[in-house]
C-alpha cells in the first residue's frame, strides 16, 4: 500500500494493519474482561461487576466514533488548537482538586452528571499534541542545549506535578516517559543529555523523601522484596505471577484460570487483566497478545517515519510511546519485573476514560497514517 | 492555515533506535513470560492448587466400652459444634446472621469478634489465617439445620459433628470406666505428634485413660476446593483440581469389653446407699477378673466429660475437688487402709506354717494382752479361745499372742505372698501399694530401737500395715481358690467396631502361694463360722440361706479415740473403718468380695450387711442368667442402650 501512489492520491486510505491490530486487541480484551468478571456471576453482592463488559462495549463504540471523528479532521488542524486543549486539560486537572471525588485516598475523578471522568487520562493526548507542536516548531538542526529545552520541560512538568499531587504516580510516570520518548526524536547535546540523566538520578532520592506518599514508597519496597510484604501489593504481585505461571504452555482454558476464578487476583479487570489472560490462554496465547502490542507500537514508528511533517511524526511517536509504556509497565508489573503502579493495559483494562483516551490517540495515529 | 511541511530528516536516524527499544522491551517481557510459564510453570501450578485446595479433617468415632454382658458403659452421643474460619467471615453480613441463631453471651461474643478481626488483620500469607476457632459446642438441632441450609450464604462457618461421650449408667462404675477431658495446651504439645488438636478430648482416668490409644481411633482427612467459584457442581470441581488420594477414611477406635457386670455394680450401689464413703470390689476367684467395683462417693462422668457444656465441667470439678470425701479418688485401687481384723487369717496361716502354735491350743482372753509394760486391748472378753473361735469372734488377744510368737518380718512375708505391699498390676488408675512393715522399715522410719509391740499390731492388721481394697479382694480370692494369686483383670477383650475380637485376655496367675491345705481348710472353716456360727462377728447380719464366708474388720484410724465413747460422737474422720472381706459360696467359692465403709464403725454391723446383700444379688443374677440361657459372653451379639 505504501508504494501505491495512485491510491495515495485518491485521498486518505484507512491504515488496515493498524485497524486490524487494534480491533484484535480490543476483541481479546473484551473476551478477557468477560472471563475476568465471570467470577462475580454467582456473587450476589458484586453481581453487577459481571456485566461490566457490556459497559466496556459501550465505551468502545463511543471511543470508536470519537476516533473516527478525530481521524477525519486533518491532524494539522490540531496543531493550532493544541495550546487551547493543553490549557483546558490543565484547568481540568486543577479542578480535580476542587471537585474531585475521593477514591481510595486519591482524587482523580470529576463527576459530570452521571458520568465520572478522569481528566488526567485525556490530558495524555493533549500533552502529546502540545509537545508535538513544540517539536514541530523547533526546526533547529543543531543539537539543543538545556536552555533550549527549558520551555518544553516546563510544559511537561506542570501536568506531571499536578497529577503527582492527586496523587497518581503511575500516570505522572506515563506523562514523563511518553514526553521524553518524543523529545528523544530531536538532537540534543550530549552534555545536556548527561546532565539531564544526572538530574534524574539526583531527583529520584529527593522525590522519595519529599514527594512520594507512603503507600507509593511501599509499592516500590514491596516490589524489591515481595516476600517481606505479603499483605497488600507484594501479595498481589505474587498472586499475579502464580496466575501467569499457572497458565503454563496452553493455559487453563477460557474462564478456567483458578487464580482468577477463586478470587486470588485483585483488581483483575483493571490492574491485572494480563494475569487473567495468561492464566486462561497460556504461553502461546500470551505471546500472540504481546506480539499484537509490539506490532502496534512498531507500526506507529513506521507511521511516524512515513509522516510528511514533524508534527505528524512526533504525534505518531507520542501515541506509540503512550501505548508502549502502558503495555510494558502493566505487563511488567503483572509478571513481577516492575513495581505495582496502577497503570492500565491499554484497550484491555476496564475503564471509560482509559478506553476513550486510547482510542482518541489511535484516531490521531490513524490520522497521521492516512495523510502522509 | 495548516502547518507547513517541515524538516523530518532530523528524526530519520531515531526510528531505528525506537524500534530496537520496543523489540528489546517486548522480548524481555516474553522472556520473563517463558520463565514464569515454562521454566517455573509446575511450581506456580502447584502453588495455584495449594491456594484453592484445603484439607478438612474427618472425625473418627471413639470405641465403645461395654460390660461383660455387652451392655454399653460408654458410647458416643451425636452432637454438633460450630467452627468458624475467621479469615473468611464477613463481619458485616455473615456474622450477625450466625449470631442470631448461635446464642453467645455478650462477653464471649466480644472476645470472639476480637479474635476474628485480629486474624483478619494478619498478612494474607500468614498460616494462622487458615485456622479455625470453635464457636460453640453441642448446638441445638434447629441451629444445625439452619446453618446447613444456609451453608452457601455463610462463608467461613462450618458445622462439624463432634460426638459427645455418653455414659448410660452415669455414676455406676465411673471410676473404673473413667471420663473424658479436653486436652490442655501443655498436653497438646506432647501429643501433637499423635494427632491431637485443640478441643480434642482425651481419657482422664480409668479405662478411658489407660486404653486411650485403642479407644481413640484415627482421624481421616478430605481435600476440598475452597473459594467462591460454584458454577460447576462440587464433584466436577473436585475431579478437576484434587489430586489423588483425595480422602483418607478415619479409622474408628477399638471397642473394649470389660470383665465387669454392671448389674452387680448397680446392686453394690443399692447396698451402699446410706453410707457416705467407701469401696466395694468383687473379683472372680477362679480368674482374678474384676466383676464389680464401686468407689463412693462417685461422680457423673457425663457431666465432667462435657455433656452438659463447658461451664458445667468447671462447676462439677470445683465441687468434686472441694469434697473432703474425695469423690474423684478410686478408693478400690488408689487408697490404702489399715486392714484391721480382715488380716487375721494371714497371721493365722503364718503361725500355722511356722508351727509356733497348735490350732487347738487355747488362749485366755480377759480383755487384752500384756506385753512388756504395755497392755494391748481386745474388743471384749472372750475367755478361752482357740484358732477357730479366735477368728470367728475376732479375738485380738489371741492374735497378739500369736504375734508375740512370730517376727514382724514373717508377717510381712506372708503378706507379700498374698500380694500385699506391691501393686497388683490391674493397669487402671494409680495404684496404692499399701505397706507390709518390716523391722528395717520401722528402724528406718522411727530411728529408734524396734519394739516388739509393732509385731503385735501387725498381727491384727493395725500399726503401719495398710492394704488396698483390691489387694484384699485378691488375697481372699487366693484363700478361696486354694492359694492361686491372680493378676487382676478389668479388660476382657478388644474388638473392632464391627465386633471382631482382636485381642482376648485369658486369666493370668501371678503366683501360687505355698500353703498347707490342712491349714487353709482350718482358716476357711473359721471364715465360714464368722457368718454361720452364733458367736460369729457377722452372724447377726446374715441372710438366712446365703452361703458366705468371710471376716469382719474394724480398723482403728485414730490413736486418740477413747474406748467406751459413743462412736456417733467421735469426729467423723476419727471413726473406725468398717470392713468385710469374704467369698461365696463358702464350699466352692466363685467370687471374693471386699467391702470397706470409711469411718463406718464396726465391720460386722456395717460392712457385713452390704456384702451379704451384694452376694445375694449376685446369686439372683446368676440364677436369672442360667434360666435365660444367656451365655456369659454372647458372641457377636450386642446389648444396646
Amino acid at each position: 500500500m505504501a508504494g501505491d501512489r495512485f491510491s495515495f492520491r485518491r485521498g486518505p486510505m484507512v491504515d488496515m494493519p493498524l485497524l486490524l491490530g487494534v480491533v484484535a486487541i480490543l476483541t481479546l480484551g473484551l473476551v478477557n474482561l468477560y472471563s475476568a468478571t465471570s467470577v462475580y456471576i454467582d456473587d450476589d453482592s458484586r453481581a453487577r461487576l459481571a456485566d461490566i463488559y457490556v459497559t466496556q462495549i459501550y465505551w468502545i463504540v463511543v471511543g470508536a466514533m470519537i476516533a473516527i471523528l478525530v481521524a477525519a479532521i486533518d491532524y494539522r488542524h490540531y496543531e493550532r488548537v493544541a495550546p487551547v486543549l493543553y490549557a483546558g486539560g490543565m484547568v481540568s486537572l486543577g479542578l480535580v482538586f476542587v471537585l474531585g471525588k475521593d477514591v481510595r485516598g486519591s482524587s482523580r475523578w470529576i463527576q459530570l452528571g452521571s458520568f465520572a471522568f478522569q481528566p488526567s487520562e485525556f490530558m495524555k493526548i493533549f500533552l502529546i499534541l502540545m509537545v508535538a507542536k513544540v517539536v514541530h516548531n523547533d526546526s533547529r538542526t543543531e543539537p539543543r542545549s538545556l536552555v533550549d529545552l527549558a520551555p518544553v520541560s516546563a510544559l511537561i512538568l506542570a501536568p506531571v506535578a499536578l497529577v503527582m499531587m492527586q496523587p497518581d504516580l503511575g500516570t505522572s510516570l506515563i506523562y514523563l516517559l511518553t514526553c521524553i520518548s518524543m523529545l528523544a526524536m530531536m538532537r540534543i547535546r550530549t552534555f545536556s543529555v548527561l546532565s539531564l540523566l544526572a538530574t534524574g538520578a539526583i531527583s529520584m532520592p529527593l522525590a522519595w523523601m519529599f514527594v512520594m506518599r507512603d503507600y507509593q514508597k511501599h509499592r516500590i519496597t514491596s516490589f524489591l522484596n515481595p516476600e517481606a510484604d505479603k499483605t497488600g501489593t507484594g501479595w498481589h504481585a505474587l498472586q499475579s505471577q502464580t496466575a501467569i505461571g499457572n497458565g503454563q504452555l496452553t493455559g487453563e482454558g477460557f474462564m478456567q484460570g483458578t487464580q482468577n476464578q477463586f478470587g486470588f487476583l485483585p483488581e483483575q479487570y483493571s490492574d491485572f487483566p494480563f494475569a487473567v489472560f495468561s492464566e486462561d490462554w497460556g504461553f502461546f496465547g500470551t505471546v500472540v497478545l504481546i506480539g499484537l502490542y509490539a506490532f502496534v507500537c512498531i507500526w506507529s514508528i513506521h507511521i511516524a517515519s512515513q509522516a510528511k511533517d514533524r508534527f505528524g511524526a512526533a504525534l505518531a511517536v507520542g501515541v506509540g510511546a503512550l501505548l508502549f509504556w502502558h503495555a510494558v509497565f502493566n505487563i511488567g508489573m503483572a509478571m513481577g519485573v516492575l513495581p505495582v503502579v496502577g497503570i492500565t493495559l491499554p484497550l484491555f483494562s476496564y475503564g471509560g476514560s482509559s478506553v476513550l483516551t486510547m482510542l482518541m490517540g489511535l484516531g490521531l495515529l490513524m490520522n497521521v497514517s492516512m495523510r502522509r | 492555515m495548516l502547518v507547513q511541511r517541515s524538516d523530518v530528516g532530523e528524526f530519520r536516524q531515531r526510528y531505528r533506535w525506537l524500534v530496537l527499544v520496543a523489540v528489546a522491551a517486548f522480548s524481555i517481557l516474553i522472556g520473563r513470560l517463558a520463565q514464569l510459564q515454562i521454566v517455573e510453570g509446575d511450581l506456580h501450578r502447584a502453588q495455584a492448587r495449594r491456594n484453592i485446595v484445603r484439607e478438612r479433617s474427618l472425625a473418627t468415632t471413639r470405641g465403645v466400652i461395654r460390660d461383660s454382658f455387652g451392655r454399653v458403659l460408654a458410647a458416643n452421643r451425636p452432637s454438633y459444634s460450630v467452627h468458624i474460619t475467621p479469615a473468611e467471615i464477613d463481619l458485616e453480613t455473615t456474622w450477625p446472621r450466625v449470631m442470631k441463631v448461635v446464642q453467645l453471651d455478650e462477653f464471649e461474643r466480644a472476645a470472639i469478634e476480637k479474635r476474628i478481626s485480629d486474624i483478619k488483620a494478619l498478612p494474607k500469607e500468614d498460616k494462622r489465617r487458615g485456622q479455625q476457632i470453635l464457636l460453640k459446642v453441642d448446638v441445638d438441632r434447629d441451629v444445625v439445620a439452619f446453618l446447613e441450609t444456609h451453608e452457601k450464604a455463610l462463608n467461613g462457618v462450618e458445622v462439624t459433628p463432634a460426638p459427645v461421650r455418653y455414659y448410660p449408667y452415669g455414676e455406676l462404675g465411673a471410676h473404673a470406666v473413667g471420663y473424658m477431658r479436653e486436652v490442655d495446651a501443655e498436653a497438646l504439645e506432647r501429643l501433637d505428634e499423635r494427632g491431637y488438636r485443640a478441643g480434642d478430648h482425651i481419657g482422664a482416668i480409668g479405662i478411658e485413660r489407660r486404653w486411650e490409644s485403642y479407644l481413640r481411633g484415627q482421624r481421616g482427612w478430605r481435600k476440598m476446593v475452597r473459594g467462591i467459584a460454584r458454577r460447576e457442581s462440587n464433584a466436577e470441581i473436585d475431579a478437576k483440581y484434587l489430586e489423588e488420594p483425595r480422602r483418607l477414611e478415619p479409622i474408628p477406635g477399638r471397642d473394649i469389653s470389660l470383665t465387669m457386670d454392671i448389674d452387680l455394680v448397680a446392686s453394690i450401689e443399692k447396698g451402699m446407699r446410706g453410707q457416705l464413703a467407701g469401696a466395694v470390689v468383687v473379683v472372680d476367684v477362679r480368674t482374678g477378673r474384676l466383676l464389680a467395683a464401686l468407689s463412693k462417693p462417685s461422680f457423673d462422668p457425663n457431666v465432667v466429660s462435657g455433656g452438659n457444656g463447658t461451664k458445667a465441667v468447671g462447676a462439677a470439678f470445683r465441687r468434686l475437688n472441694s469434697d473432703p470425701l474425695k469423690p474423684t479418688m478410686d478408693k478400690t485401687i488408689s487408697a490404702a487402709y489399715p486392714p484391721g481384723s480382715t488380716y487375721k487369717p494371714f497371721t493365722a496361716l503364718a503361725a500355722l506354717a511356722d508351727r509356733v502354735t497348735d490350732p487347738d491350743r487355747e488362749v485366755d482372753c480377759h480383755g487384752g494382752f500384756e506385753y512388756g509394760k504395755r497392755f494391748f486391748r481386745c474388743t471384749g472378753v472372750h475367755r478361752k479361745v482357740n484358732l477357730h473361735s479366735a477368728i470367728v469372734q475376732s479375738c485380738n488377744t489371741y492374735f497378739y499372742e500369736l504375734g508375740s510368737r512370730l517376727s514382724i518380718d514373717r508377717l510381712a512375708a506372708i503378706g507379700l505372698d498374698f500380694g500385699f505391699g506391691v501393686k497388683t498390676g490391674i493397669g487402671v488408675n494409680p495404684e496404692a501399694r499399701g505397706r507390709m512393715p518390716t523391722r528395717s522399715w520401722y528402724t528406718r522410719r522411727y530411728k529408734e530401737a524396734f519394739r516388739g509391740g509393732f509385731t503385735l499390731l501387725s498381727a491384727i492388721g493395725q500399726g503401719a500395715t495398710t492394704v488396698s481394697v483390691l489387694q484384699l479382694a485378691l488375697s481372699y480370692a487366693a484363700l478361696a481358690n486354694g492359694g492361686t494369686l491372680y493378676q487382676p483383670q478389668v479388660v476382657r477383650s478388644i474388638e473392632t467396631s464391627d465386633g471382631t475380637v482382636v485381642q482376648d485376655f485369658p486369666p493370668r496367675v501371678r503366683r501360687m502361694v505355698e500353703l498347707d491345705q490342712d491349714h487353709l481348710t482350718m482358716v476357711k472353716n473359721a471364715l465360714t463360722g464368722v457368718v454361720a456360727e452364733k458367736t460369729g462377728t457377722a452372724y447377726k447380719e446374715r441372710i438366712p440361706g446365703l452361703d458366705l464366708a468371710g471376716k469382719t474388720g474394724t480398723a482403728q484410724v485414730s490413736h486418740v479415740t477413747p474406748r467406751g465413747v459413743d462412736p456417733d460422737k467421735v469426729w467423723y474422720f476419727n471413726r473406725d473403718h468398717a470392713w468385710f472381706a469374704g467369698y461365696a459360696p463358702s464350699k466352692s467359692p466363685e467370687i471374693a468380695i471386699v467391702v470397706i465403709i470409711e469411718h463406718g464403725g464396726g465391720g460386722g454391723k456395717n460392712a457385713a450387711p452390704v456384702a451379704m446383700r451384694v452376694v445375694r444379688d449376685w446369686e439372683k443374677l446368676k440364677e436369672k442368667r442360667v434360666s435365660a440361657q444367656t451365655p456369659a459372653h454372647p458372641p457377636g451379639k450386642r446389648g444396646s442402650l
